[in-house]
């Protein structure tokens, strides 16, 4: 059997949905071929207006604090000790791996000049927010990755390493956070540039504590979704008890987030702020999201139930979603002269997605990071890094 | 111009009236602006607002083709209100000379008007004179016959009101911009007047520019800093090729080219060369003689001699008038075998293109010397022609660019720069000196062969060298001319073959050669004067005598002994353009126009030279449709004339058959250009990077208009006149509005000139709708005021 | 040597708009310095004349020709639009791989080898002044470079030589006090103010005008450089980390410590627990 069809005959064995995602994601790689062979001014709809697009909207601008999973669970499980959330642990470090991954994928995709994208590690810019982003997503990555060689050390059994890594794990844990606040942050630093072009609505100088503020309850909301989807899809022990802990964090997060929103808007915002009736309702939409989700989280019987707690998890990363293109897109759009994404930008924004879940299945089939799983699999005592876990 | 262009600065009030500087003259801009900045005011009057409308102080709209009535209504004002500068009127202008009672005005129509011939006789228009030849005058201005009253009797009738009903001016926007205009009747006070083709592409072109001229002197404006009339040239050196005789009834330095009915040279001399009998005029072309007998000198040398009559008998004798609309009439016709167009792109640029291009068909050769394939180089390519049935052979030589040789180029202020080579002739182009060369070389030599009247040819003193470029020094330094032999000239004496120095020194007996006496003196035994790049300017006035060199004499403004008083002091002490040193007992500052002394000496001469009478001439009995400019409406005009009965000018140049139609037509056509392109465009629309700024011909009309025949902006539409219909993307504009005429609302289309079929774009030619009706005097077709329509849609539709 | 080694400032230009006739003398002569193709351009796409609508990667600068009426009259005004060579600016303190570079003869410059084309430079650009290169597989950023090469060789910039009108090029002070004298001497001309001298922290391009600029569409700035909006936040960035590094570190060590200290509270007190448990069954 050659490997072409031993391929073709494991990834005929998966299920409809897994093979629907490695389509999109094949779909999405050609999109990207078919933008460097014909350039990026033919094959989307970014021009000198709108320079940055649905790309960076969401493949960058979104898809950070989507992956904000990772290093807020593991702030919350080693720093505040927390150790009944540790089983979720392991999946946000995959899902935080993919996301940057793809995020850097994304990047090289959107970039003019992507075999020169090593320059930024090298032309040190400190004034560039750009600069500061790059750099953590750099060192950010390369942690994750280092998290990520855990599972994999474990599957391939290379203990010597595995010993190291589990040294490095509470200073990676907490580099990871520190990076984390900073890139995170440094996305709203971004658009603090655009004075006059973004809506006042949004634009204000705390933007940065904002972004990071609402990266946190999205990543934590993240949490949520991904353990809802791998119990009811993937066969995984219900973790809902962990997540209504993750659930009273919620309002507190929100909270203070509404809190900066609210205080930044009515104190620190210098022009006309319902002028136009577009940006307007967007604002709405977006504010009423946040209220909704932390009234949402606020009530025990949400968060005590699976589903309505998803939905209530939802309702937040769409909103934090909404924000982001809000602030990147929306809020700077001249309403005479609307962008939308073309074809070749939806194909490939839409691999990268696929790509996300395709390669989440993928590892979660082919490595251990649900350490909590059920009977059939090995005891949850022998598994060694559940002490591992615990041996700080 | 009778200043120069870095005179401009000296303006108090400058006046564009059928010009547009910004567009078609924008380096102009630089001496408005400093003008300007010195508290100059800037008018602009044009039908429509354009780029040097937005830079002006004040706008006023006006009809197509009302000029006359405009500028009358401001000479009626100066005199009602008595704001002439009168020291200067009644000293330098012929005001207050006496007209022979038989000169009158009835009815539109001057004296000696004759209708078979559409043209007049002018014996009335005369000076009254005393027994000794002396004009009669009245210095107190009030003779009835005195021009200064005929004059105020003839614009008496173009009050405020009226003018405005003509010209479709707001009226007080006009009464404003009067005042401000005259209030430079001020001895201390300058206004200039910057006019082109807004003015004179029109059946009274010529009287329109004598209407600036009147108000100018009456004021005082004429010969003084800051102000003139200025004629914006147009081509980079049409004031160069008119100085040397490009139209048909001139030869070089504007001596007239001789009629069949002066046999020999001295009925030649006797018809051309005006007398006076007045001993203090200069009259200045009492030298015609010495120019002429200089100009044959240099056309056939040695074979000119004084028995001979220096060969004048090989001067070509005209018959009739040979203006373009002649011509192209004429080439209708059939009436000619060839054509040379020697950079010039009739089949766009001309009246009525269709038929011109007809009569293309009917040529058996057509030369065309460019440096692009014009329209009128590929004739036979253009839409609606069949090549099949054309059977005319068409040769293209590619013309080496200015930038490709070396010459003198003269500017709109006179003055002769000398250009150098920056690069040599791209590919098998050759300079237009290089191919004339040839051709005359070949000629003489075919002539020689076999030539039925062979003298002309053969004895052309033709020698510029045998290079394949001809030497452009010595066709230089004819031209300022040189002595033919040892002779003594006003006590000086010049070997042979030594250049003459200026004019002055020309003689009739052929001992001097001049190839045009106007520049006599650009390239004395000193060296070419055109190629002078002195920056000293003593005087501070900008006149910079030591750059380059200007016709006549570096005499930078024209006429400026009438800048000064009877006593030789400048009017303006702050702005002296000369002013006369008593105690050296010589003129300072300008080259002035003669050194006699000023007027209260004796031995003095009158200061407008070239003018028999010496004086500046209000009533001028010299041109074809009368003394005074009166207002006629155009050809083509969609209201009826309200001063007299008489339409258009009774001596305009209008075709027997022409006919048109104001109900099928109903609104004011105009043409123009805009500064992305250049002329019939070959220059401009095969060059991509001007392309991109106007990639299209257009056609701008006011939002009334595109209301009523619901177009857009961008929309495509049809323009057609009683010849044809073009095509245009359409402009919707505030910048042009409708006028009320007559208690009439007329709409205005106007279009740019600049397209034709052939290069890199290509677009439908505006002349396709002009008429090929001419001025009275010089006959230029009147591409500023006719009558078309419009609609939406392409031609197709 | 350059003309601002000898100045010691940084040279601008002054752009008189109400000398301005539109000719666009300047942008061909931009292009024809730069070899920069024409654009495909259809009828005209803006007000009056206009075009090429804006700036783009083939054309540095554009006269934005604007025509209206304003109280009965016609207004029809013509505006150059190019970089602003801003003092402190905006592209060159986004630009994460330093491409652009303020000089101190006063342009600011670019340098295609670094840069990896993220746009960010368009983003912060208050004047919308870099454009990509849409058309290229590759692309890179374009825009005016103030003729850098022209002034390197002691050159005025293409467009100020062709201008015949509206343009000075000098020391920017000399500028400032060209325009102040104009505004001086006519107050009446003039909007009392000189577009450039504050607006993104003061830029080495300089306007007057006849007309209100927003009138003009002159991108409305703030006063403040670009970069003081985003460097108060950068500049935190060392801290925060060390913050939230520190921070988290103790926070981990603290609530560790606790459990640890639970443990061997808990181990001390199985020991004794034995111990005693062992005693007393040694006392049994
Ligand atoms: N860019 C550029 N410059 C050029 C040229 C070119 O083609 N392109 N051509 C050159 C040549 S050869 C010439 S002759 C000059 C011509 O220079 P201009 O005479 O300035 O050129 P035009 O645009 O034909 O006409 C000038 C103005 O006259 C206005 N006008 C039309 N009818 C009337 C009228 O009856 N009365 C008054 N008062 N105004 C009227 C028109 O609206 C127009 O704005 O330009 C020269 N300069
Ligand atoms: N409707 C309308 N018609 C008009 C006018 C108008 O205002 N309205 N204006 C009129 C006026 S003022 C003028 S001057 C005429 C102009 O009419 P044309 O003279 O026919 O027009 P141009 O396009 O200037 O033609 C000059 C040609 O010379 C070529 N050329 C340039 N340099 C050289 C050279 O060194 N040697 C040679 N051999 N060729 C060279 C150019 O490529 C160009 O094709 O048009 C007139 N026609
Ligand atoms: S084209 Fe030449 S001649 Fe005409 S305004 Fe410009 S510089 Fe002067
Ligand atoms: S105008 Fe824009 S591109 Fe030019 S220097 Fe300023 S910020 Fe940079
Ligand atoms: S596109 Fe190039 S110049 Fe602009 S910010 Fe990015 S790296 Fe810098
Ligand atoms: S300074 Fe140079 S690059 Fe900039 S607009 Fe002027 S000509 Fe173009
Ligand atoms: S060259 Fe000067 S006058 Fe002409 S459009 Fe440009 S800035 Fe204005
Ligand atoms: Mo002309």
């Amino acid at each position: 059997m050659s490997i072409t069809q031993a391929i073709g005959k494991e990834v005929k064995s998966y299920h409809w949905f897994v093979q629907l995602m490695l389509l999109l994601v094949l779909v999405g790689a050609a999109a990207a071929v078919y933008r460097f062979v014909f350039g990026l001014g033919a094959t989307t709809n970014l021009n000198d207006r709108y320079p940055w697009g649905l790309w960076v909207s969401f493949d960058v601008v979104t898809a950070v604090p989507l992956a904000a999973g990772s290093f807020t669970l593991g702030a919350i499980v080693y720093c505040f000790n927390i150790k009944k959330l540790e089983p979720l642990i392991r999946p946000a470090i995959v899902t935080g791996f993919l996301g940057y991954s793809l995020v850097c994928v994304g990047l090289l995709v959107d970039l003019g000049q992507p075999h020169k994208g090593w320059h930024v590690l090298f032309f040190w810019n400190l004034h560039s927010p750009m600069f500061e982003v790059a750099m953590c997503v750099f060192a950010y990555t390369t942690v994750l990755f280092l998290e990520f060689l855990e599972p994999v050390g474990e599957k391939f059994g290379w203990n010597l390493s595995l010993k190291v890594l589990r040294k490095l794990h509470m200073p990676l844990v907490i580099a990871a956070a520190g990076i984390s606040t900073l890139h995170q942050s440094s996305l709203g630093t971004f658009f603090l540039i655009a004075v006059e072009k973004l809506h006042s609505l949004w634009y204000n100088p705390l933007l940065p504590l904002q972004f990071w503020m609402s990266a946190i309850s999205c990543g934590l909301c993240i949490i949520i979704l991904e353990a809802t989807a791998t119990h009811k899809w993937m066969n995984q022990p219900n973790e809902g008890v962990l997540l209504r802990t993750i659930g009273k964090i919620l309002p507190w997060t929100i909270g203070a987030y509404l809190v900066v929103r609210v205080f930044s808007l009515f104190f620190l915002t210098t022009g006309p702020l319902f002028d136009n009736p577009v940006m307007t309702r967007l604002f709405t939409v977006e504010m009423g999201g946040f209220v909704l989700a932390l009234l949402m989280f606020s009530t025990t019987a949400v968060r005590n139930n699976d589903r309505l707690r998803a939905i209530a998890a939802s309702v937040l990363v769409l909103t934090v979603i909404l924000h982001r293109f809000n602030v990147s897109m929306f809020g700077m759009m001249d309403m005479n002269n609307i962008y939308y994404p073309s074809m070749t930008e939806t194909l490939v924004t839409v691999g990268i997605l696929a790509a996300h879940i395709l390669f989440f299945v993928l590892i979660a089939k082919y490595f251990r990071i649900f350490v909590h799983s059920d009977g059939h699999e090995e005891p949850a005592q022998s598994c060694p890094s559940a002490s591992a876990y615990s041996h700080g | 111009m009778t200043n120069h262009w870095i005179d401009i600065q000296h303006s108090d009030v400058i006046m564009c009236i059928g010009s547009n500087p910004a567009e078609n003259h924008p380096v102009s801009f630089k001496y408005i602006d400093k003008a300007k900045d010195n508290g100059g005011k800037l008018i602009s009057v044009d039908p429509r607002f354009t780029r040097t409308s937005a830079k002006a102080d004040m706008y006023a709209q006006l009809r197509p083709g009302t000029d006359i009535a405009f500028l009358g209504g401001m000479i009626n004002y100066v005199l009602n209100n008595d704001l002439i500068h009168k020291e200067y009127v009644v000293n330098y202008t012929n005001a207050a000379f006496l007209i022979s009672d038989d000169f009158e005005f009835n009815e539109g129509l001057f004296s000696g008007f004759d209708k078979g011939s559409s043209s007049y006789s002018k014996e009335s228009w005369a000076y009254q004179k005393d027994e000794n030849g002396m004009i009669l005058r009245d210095d107190n201005l009030k003779d009835p016959r005195c021009v200064y009253q005929l004059m105020k009797k003839h614009y008496s009738r173009y009050t405020p009101e009226k003018v405005c009903d003509i010209t479709g001016t707001d009226l007080n926007n006009y009464l404003q911009l009067v005042k401000t205009f005259c209030s430079t009747g001020r001895p201390d006070k300058s206004a200039t007047i910057m006019y082109a083709m807004g003015t004179t592409q029109h059946t009274v072109g010529t009287q329109n520019v004598r209407s600036y001229a009147m108000l100018q002197l009456l004021l005082g404006n004429v010969g003084i800093a800051g102000g003139g009339i200025n004629a914006l040239r147009g081509e980079s050196n049409v004031q160069g090729s008119t100085d040397y005789a490009i139209l048909y009834h001139i030869l070089p330095g504007y001596l007239k080219v001789p009629t069949h009915t002066n046999t020999d040279l001295q009925a030649y001399l006797k018809k051309w060369t005006p007398t006076t009998d007045d001993p203090q005029s200069a009259n200045w072309w009492g030298n015609t003689p010495k120019y002429m007998v200089s100009l044959l000198k240099a056309y056939w040398g040695e074979a000119a001699t004084a028995e001979n009559d220096f060969c004048y008998d090989y001067l070509p004798k005209r018959s009739g008038n040979y203006s373009y609309i002649k011509l192209m009439e004429r080439l209708q016709l059939g009436g000619f075998e060839g054509l040379i167009n020697m950079g010039t792109n009739p089949i766009v640029g001309g009246p009525d293109v269709q038929q011109i291009a007809k009569g293309l068909d009917k040529l058996k050769w057509m030369v065309s010397v460019d440096l692009w394939e014009t329209e009128t180089s590929v004739f036979w390519r253009r839409p609606g022609a069949d090549p099949k049935t054309i059977d005319t052979e068409v040769f293209l030589l590619p013309a080496a660019s200015s930038i490709e040789k070396e010459g003198s180029i003269s500017n709109s202020g006179r003055w002769a720069q000398w250009r150098y080579q920056a690069i040599k002739p791209v590919g098998d182009a050759k300079s237009d000196a290089a191919m004339l060369d040839m051709w005359v070389k070949e000629l003489k030599k075919l002539y020689a062969e076999d030539g039925v009247f062979p003298g002309p040819i053969t004895d052309l003193a033709w020698d510029y060298g045998h290079e394949e470029e001809p030497d452009i020094d010595k066709v230089a330094r004819e031209c300022n001319g040189f002595f033919t032999r040892d002779t003594e000239v006003k006590g000086k004496r010049f070997k042979k073959g030594e250049q003459v120095p200026s004019f002055a020194y020309l003689k009739d007996d052929g001992s001097t050669v001049s190839g045009n006496w106007l520049y006599c003196g650009s390239y004395t035994e000193k060296g070419n004067m055109m190629k002078r790049r002195g920056l000293e300017d003593p005087g501070g006035m900008g006149a910079y005598h030591n750059w380059s060199w200007c016709w006549p004499v570096n005499r930078r403004i024209l006429y400026n002994r009438a800048s000064v008083d009877l006593d030789g002091k400048s009017f303006n002490q702050q702005k002296p353009v000369i002013s006369w040193n008593r105690a050296t007992r010589k003129w300072e500052g300008d080259v002035p126009d003669g050194g006699w002394p000023p007027m209260n000496e004796p031995g003095t001469k009158s200061p407008f030279i070239m003018i028999p009478e010496g004086y500046g001439r209000l009533f001028a009995a010299g041109l074809a449709d009368g003394p005074f400019p009166e207002h006629y409406e155009p050809v083509e005009s969609p209201v009826d004339n309200c001063m007299t009965a008489q339409q258009c000018n009774p001596a305009a140049m209008i075709p027997a058959d022409f006919f048109s139609d104001s109900d099928k037509y109903p609104y004011v056509g105009s043409t123009y250009r805009v500064t992305e392109h250049w002329q019939a465009g070959a220059m401009t629309r095969n060059l991509p990077w001007l392309v991109e700024l106007v990639p299209d011909m257009f056609v701008e009309i006011g939002t009334t208009l595109a209301k009523a025949k619901g177009l857009k902006n961008g929309d495509m539409a049809t323009i057609t006149s009683a010849r044809g219909a073009i095509e245009a993307r359409v402009l919707v504009t505030p910048r042009i509005k409708p006028l009320v005429v007559s208690g009439k609302t007329v709409e205005q289309v106007g279009m740019i000139w600049h397209f034709g079929f052939n290069g890199l774009a290509k677009g439908s030619s505006a002349n396709v709708l002009t008429a090929a009706v001419g001025d009275a005097n010089t006959g230029i077709p009147e591409s500023k005021a006719f009558l078309c329509d419009i609609r939406k849609g392409g031609m197709k539709s | 040597m350059s003309r601002a080694t000898i100045s010691g400032e940084p040279d601008a230009f002054l752009i008189d708009l109400t000398k301005c006739t539109g000719c666009r003398g300047c942008m061909v002569a931009c292009k024809q310095w730069n070899q920069l193709p024409a654009e495909e351009t259809d009828f005209f796409s803006g007000e009056g004349y206009q075009n090429p609508k804006e700036m783009s990667e083939n054309t540095y600068t554009v006269i934005k020709f604007r025509e209206f009426e304003k109280n009965g009259h016609s207004i029809f005004s013509f505006y150059k639009e190019m970089c602003m060579h801003c003092d402190d600016p905006a592209c060159v303190s986004v630009c994460p791989v330093n491409a652009f570079h303020k000089t101190p003869e006063g342009p600011v410059i670019y340098d295609a080898k670094v840069c990896i084309g993220c746009r960010f430079c368009m983003i912060g650009c208050p004047f919308d002044v870099p454009k990509y290169e849409w058309s290229k597989k590759l692309p890179l950023v374009r825009k005016c470079d103030g003729c850098y090469s022209r002034i390197k060789a002691d050159l005025k910039p293409a467009c100020v030589t062709a201008c015949p009108s509206a343009m000075e090029y000098g020391p920017r002070s000399q500028m400032v006090q060209i325009a102040e004298e104009r505004l001086k001497r006519h107050p009446d001309h003039y909007i009392n103010t000189i577009y450039g001298k504050d607006e993104a922290g003061g830029t080495s391009v300089l306007y007057l005008s006849s007309e209100p600029y927003e009138e003009l569409r002159f991108p409305s700035v703030p006063e403040r450089p670009l970069p003081s909006y985003t460097w108060p936040a950068l500049r935190l960035v060392p801290g925060i980390f060390a913050t939230v590094v520190t921070g988290l570190t103790a926070l981990t060590l603290f609530n560790h410590r606790k459990e640890r200290l639970e443990r061997e509270r808990n181990k001390e007190k199985e020991a004794e627990q034995q111990r005693t448990v062992q005693a007393e069954e040694d006392k049994s």
